[in-house]
């Protein structure tokens, strides 16, 4: 009921947004003498794959459930004082389903250009793309590499309630600016994310996942015209409880699960080459997390590892070109009462361990507003393991098949 | 005076050749509430790209065009970007809760007009604009104001004839400031020779604060006919 309610608003919303777009630069009004702006977005794709159901969607018969909008407000309520909330919802095959959440809300105090606090719920700061990654309207791909921006789990990185302290400095002799974030807060994440969703195959239902985060990034906008470099680290400490049945026991009673941080840390470094119409990127992260999983009586590491390098360049003001070449391993390893259920996955060079993915994309702005993307994926392996990353065996019933080949169109709106 | 007047027919004759690029030449208009009288080109992008809030002891607001050879070229010049990267650097800021669409007008009047009537706006028009209730800022290349204050600044002479023959546009100086704050050398790095010549001369009469080193900075010094 409530997802053909969205359906129905959301066509009515790009139906307003096509008729409308040609007066969407005005968004702002007058509140108590303050100039309020108002800007929205939402995007709707179409994934069709040959083999292997994709990012939790039925893509091997093709799927639309690719949806997602923001909204957002904000004003300057002093001279150094900004203020503003944005609301997000999707849906993604079996994530999201259209639960709404508050994705940032912030009170901004810039002292000076090299310092300045944010608080409230605000968006980390990680690598290039994290903080941008539901923005398709500012990104030539229609899908960022998922090796290190996995779609199906943007919860886990896109915001934590807490504060920031963050700045700009010039470097002596000329030598380029240097941007910084330190940050510490609470991230939760929503239980249609797709970690809960991979663990509800372990007949594991969680109630609620999130806990501590702290990191910082550090960028330097070197002097080479259009050259950045940078470094970010995060570290957590996460807590999922809810239920399951135990996997060693014959009972079917539903028991407390916990799950709790052993150590868990990222470690992401960066480069940007965006002169005139090209923009060449390259990432590389490291997800090292140390779970203990059924409250302390085993122990699950897992080793991801991703980076890609990406080019994309700008033919004319309409059309865009892009390609990326994106490799992403994990290892995996249980231990304790759980260890002899479970075989290490330690050998990266297997399909269950890994997806490398070659894509090309082309991206048409038919104006200033509206965009159409149609992408090309061709995967090798699947990467099925105990942290996810776009292949689940609840959508792949029969086993998985070690290519993947992936269409996809998307268009997006945003005023 | 012959010598003179044909040397101004020369250098009349190199003007209209070049009005083409004249004319897309710009000039960084301000508020007149702004206490300054330059700013420097490290500012300025700052004040652009958000990140600076104030200057010069003033709350900042930039003000942008949506199209055009000024807009182009201020783009290029001031900020490196061009209007796509500048878009999408506006809205990472808008939609990560880290800014605001800046003021985006559709021409040099409108501009003006938002300018004058708005404490702590600047922005930039065609430097052939006659721009009477804005003030003009001198852009400097130093990396920030704090390396060098300019505390005195002397208006160049524009000679009646070039005005009367709408001869203008834009002179670039390279300027090596003392330690002391007094200008030791100008070298005219382009624009119409005499108005460089004029432009030099004043530029020496200018006294900029006390700093640690020599330094050097560019100077661009608009000349405008209807102005």
């Amino acid at each position: 009921m409530y997802r053909r309610i969205y359906l129905w608003a959301f066509g009515a919303l790009l139906l307003c947004l096509g008729a409308v777009q040609a007066r969407l630069d005005a968004q702002e009004f007058k509140l108590f003498d303050r100039t309020v702006q108002v800007h929205g977005f939402a995007s709707q794709g179409f994934v069709y794959t040959n083999d292997n159901n994709w990012l939790t969607m039925n893509t091997s018969e093709g799927s639309g459930a690719f949806t997602d909008f923001g909204l957002n407000m904000s004003t300057r309520l002093a001279e150094r004082l900004r203020v503003g909330a944005q609301v997000y919802d999707r849906n993604l095959g079996q994530l999201g389903q259209y639960h709404p959440s508050l994705d940032w809300a912030v009170a901004d105090y810039r002292f000076q250009r090299w310092l300045g606090f944010r608080g409230g719920k605000v968006k980390t700061e990680l690598g290039l793309y994290t903080d941008s990654q539901d923005q398709d309207f500012v990104h030539t791909f229609a899908l960022l590499p998922q090796s290190v921006y996995p779609t199906d789990l943007r919860d886990a990185t896109i915001a934590h309630l807490g504060g920031d302290v963050y700045g700009t400095v010039s470097v002596p002799h000329r030598l380029g600016d240097l941007s910084y974030t330190a940050y510490a807060g609470h991230r939760s994440d929503s239980i249609y994310s797709g970690y809960s969703y991979l663990f509800s195959q372990y007949a594991v239902y969680f109630k609620s996942y999130g806990g501590l985060q702290y990191g910082a990034d550090l960028r330097w906008t070197t002097p080479l015209k259009g050259l950045l470099i940078g470094g970010s680290r995060l570290n957590e400490n996460i807590t999922g409880k809810g239920v399951a049945i135990n996997p060693s026991s014959t009972s079917l009673a539903l028991f407390p699960y916990v799950e709790s941080s052993k150590a868990d840390w990222t470690n992401q470094f960066y480069g940007q080459y965006a002169v005139g119409r090209l923009k060449i990127d390259s990432e590389y992260r490291r997800y090292w997390r140390d779970q203990f999983i059924y409250g302390e009586t085993s122990e699950n590491t897992t080793d991801v590892r991703g980076w890609y390098v990406s080019g994309a360049y700008r033919i004319c003001q309409r059309l865009a070109l892009g390609a990326y070449y994106s490799r992403y391993t994990i290892a995996s390893i249980i231990t304790g009462e759980l260890g002899p259920y479970y075989v290490d996955q330690t050998n990266t060079g297997l399909p269950a361990n890994h997806i490398y993915d070659k894509v090309i994309t082309a991206r048409v702005d038919l104006n200033k507003f509206w965009n159409m993307k149609v992408e090309g994926h061709f995967m090798e392996g699947y990467g099925n393991s105990e942290y996810p990353d776009g292949f689940y065996p609840q959508v792949n019933i029969n086993e998985f098949k070690p290519n993947t080949n992936a269409l996809v169109l998307k268009t997006s709106f945003s005023f | 005076m012959k010598s003179l007047n044909l040397l101004l027919v020369l250098s009349g004759l190199m003007a209209a050749a070049s009005l083409a690029a004249a004319t897309d030449d710009l000039k960084i208009v301000a508020n007149k509430n702004i206490g300054a009288d330059s700013i420097s080109a490290a500012e300025l992008k700052s004040v652009f790209l958000e990140e600076s809030i104030r200057f010069a002891g003033t709350s900042v607001e930039p003000v942008l065009e949506d199209k055009g050879a000024v807009h182009e070229t201020f783009l290029k010049e001031y900020l490196g970007k061009d209007a796509n990267n500048l878009e999408t650097y506006y809205r990472t800021l808008v939609f990560n809760g880290r800014g605001s669409m800046p003021k985006t007008l559709h021409s040099d009047a409108e501009v003006l007009a938002y300018v004058a009537k708005t404490n702590g706006a600047i922005g930039y028009v065609s430097a052939a604009i006659k721009a009477d209730n804005v003030k003009t800022l001198v852009v400097t290349s130093g990396r920030n104001r704090g390396e060098r204050i300019l505390l005195t600044r002397t208006d160049p002479e524009y000679p009646e004839i070039l005005r009367k023959m709408h001869i203008g546009g834009m002179v670039r100086l390279r300027v090596t400031i003392s330690a002391k704050g007094n200008v030791e050398t100008a070298v005219l790095l382009g624009g119409n020779p005499i108005l460089g010549e004029n432009a030099i001369t004043a530029v020496k009469r200018w006294v900029y604060a006390a700093g640690s080193l020599q330094t050097t900075v560019e100077v661009s010094i608009p000349f405008d006919p209807e102005h």
